[in-house]
């Protein structure tokens, strides 16, 4: 018996709780953010570039609504990080202008200013239970990350199966499934894309709760 | 006799915008508008879908006449109008959830009420109403046509909320594989109706 593997199994169930990039994926586990994902993901550079607008809007409006939260009647904290977040988007979207054309923007139609009050940015103020600053920040930051992971795997798979191409770069003359680029392709795609996922984490989990279980002898 | 033409090419012009937002640019199936709040919606028990999409059916009545007038008066003539649209029109919804709000409490008083609001503010500030409010805005929709588009986008969304509740009562059987339990069998359920919308209206990519 190695008692440092007990250990390791209890850090390994804190760490799934905590986890918003593989275990709890916003996207996959939670079904949130799914409308810039299904329509304007239908290529890499679009899925990077929502990425890149979702991180800050999506940190800042969680930290600065945590705090503006303490003072708001519960019913009306809705309002609040909805306007936060519409202040916050003013910011957000001098810093895409000065990275990406408008041409690329334009692209975004208005999947980029939804963001605004998009589930996976506004989510957190259904719950009675107000947060932390130093929580809000760091779960912004991975939740985040979680749904810039998912948005490129779709965005990447969508550009090669419908359009044939990764980045722009042509990669085959033919597009091997076509539909991938329209949203009901992308229901699709993104519906088996969150099995697979799925099965993979509950066979990790299976596998960790069997190992512990023959180690503790239950 | 020529009021007459006038007041029946307004109404059948309200409703083909109507129609339009709910079959041919349902805000679920062909822009995915507010998917992820259908996921959850049919998911819960707690929230009434009927109550849902009464709310948000007035709170899209309400914000897009208001929308309109912000485009019109302020949105349209302003240079940076990219930057503030959101913020301009999240702040319409605020008031449209405010009188709706008032609403609520003056025709159900304390007995329904206190049942109805806590589902307000997820009638309220989501992508089926920012979304209808830009997409009416951005492709410079007259008033009319603007109040068709609205009830259409309402009535669409309602639609689509019951179309997937009975797939996901369908949906309840031990033949499906464990993974592809809950969420990703409705996605593929509404891919497929998504797919069929196409069949007769035919796919338009502008968005």
């Amino acid at each position: 018996m190695r008692p440092e593997l007990f250990d390791y199994d209890d850090s390994f169930e804190r760490r799934t709780r905590r986890d918003r990039i593989f275990f709890n994926n916003p996207v996959i586990m939670q079904g949130l953010g799914l409308a810039p994902i299904i329509v304007a993901a239908t290529t890499l550079k679009n899925a990077v570039m929502l990425s890149v607008a979702v991180i800050p809007l999506l940190v800042l409006t969680r930290v600065i609504a945590a705090v503006l939260a303490r003072a708001t009647y519960f019913r009306f904290r809705g309002l609040t990080y909805s306007v936060t977040s519409a202040v916050v988007y003013i910011g957000v979207y001098f810093l895409m202008t000065k990275l990406f054309t408008a041409a690329d923007l334009a692209l975004l139609g208005l999947y980029l200013p939804l963001l605004v009050v998009d589930p996976i940015v506004l989510k957190r103020y259904e719950r009675p239970q107000k947060e932390r600053v130093s929580t809000a920040f760091s779960k912004g930051v991975i939740t985040a990350l979680g749904f810039a992971l998912t948005i490129c795997i779709v965005g990447g798979l969508r550009e090669i199966l419908g359009a044939g191409a990764l980045y722009g770069v042509q990669l085959v003359k033919t597009p091997p499934f076509p539909m991938a680029a329209m949203p009901a392709g992308a229901f699709v795609l993104l519906a088996v894309l969150m099995a697979a996922w799925r099965g993979v984490v509950n066979t990790i989990k299976r596998q960790v709760e069997l190992e512990k279980g023959v180690r503790t002898g239950e | 006799m020529s009021e007459w033409r006038e007041v029946f090419s307004a109404v059948a012009e309200f409703f083909l915008y109507a129609v339009i937002a709910v079959f041919a640019q349902n805000a679920v199936f062909t822009r995915a508008l507010g998917v992820s709040r259908l996921v959850h919606l049919v998911d819960d028990d707690n929230v009434s879908s009927a109550t849902f999409a009464a709310l948000l059916t007035a709170v899209q009545l309400v914000s897009a006449p208001l929308g309109y007038f912000a485009n019109v008066y302020f949105l349209r003539n302003f240079e940076y109008r990219m930057f503030v649209r959101p913020l301009v029109f999240v702040l319409c919804s605020a008031v449209a959830f405010f009188i709706v709000l008032l609403l609520v409490l003056v025709v159900f008083r304390t007995k329904g009420a206190p049942r109805i609001i806590p589902v307000l503010p997820m009638a309220t500030f989501n992508c089926c109403i920012l979304g209808t409010l830009m997409i009416t805005t951005t492709q410079s929709f007259t008033l009319l046509q603007t109040m068709g588009f609205a009830l259409g986008t309402s009535i669409g969304y309602a639609l689509a909320l019951v179309v997937v509740t009975e797939g996901q009562r369908r949906l309840q059987n031990p033949n499906i594989p464990a993974p592809f339990r809950g969420l990703p069998a409705t996605l593929l359920y509404i891919g497929i109706v998504a797919l069929a919308i196409y069949g007769f209206t035919g796919h338009m990519s502008t968005f």
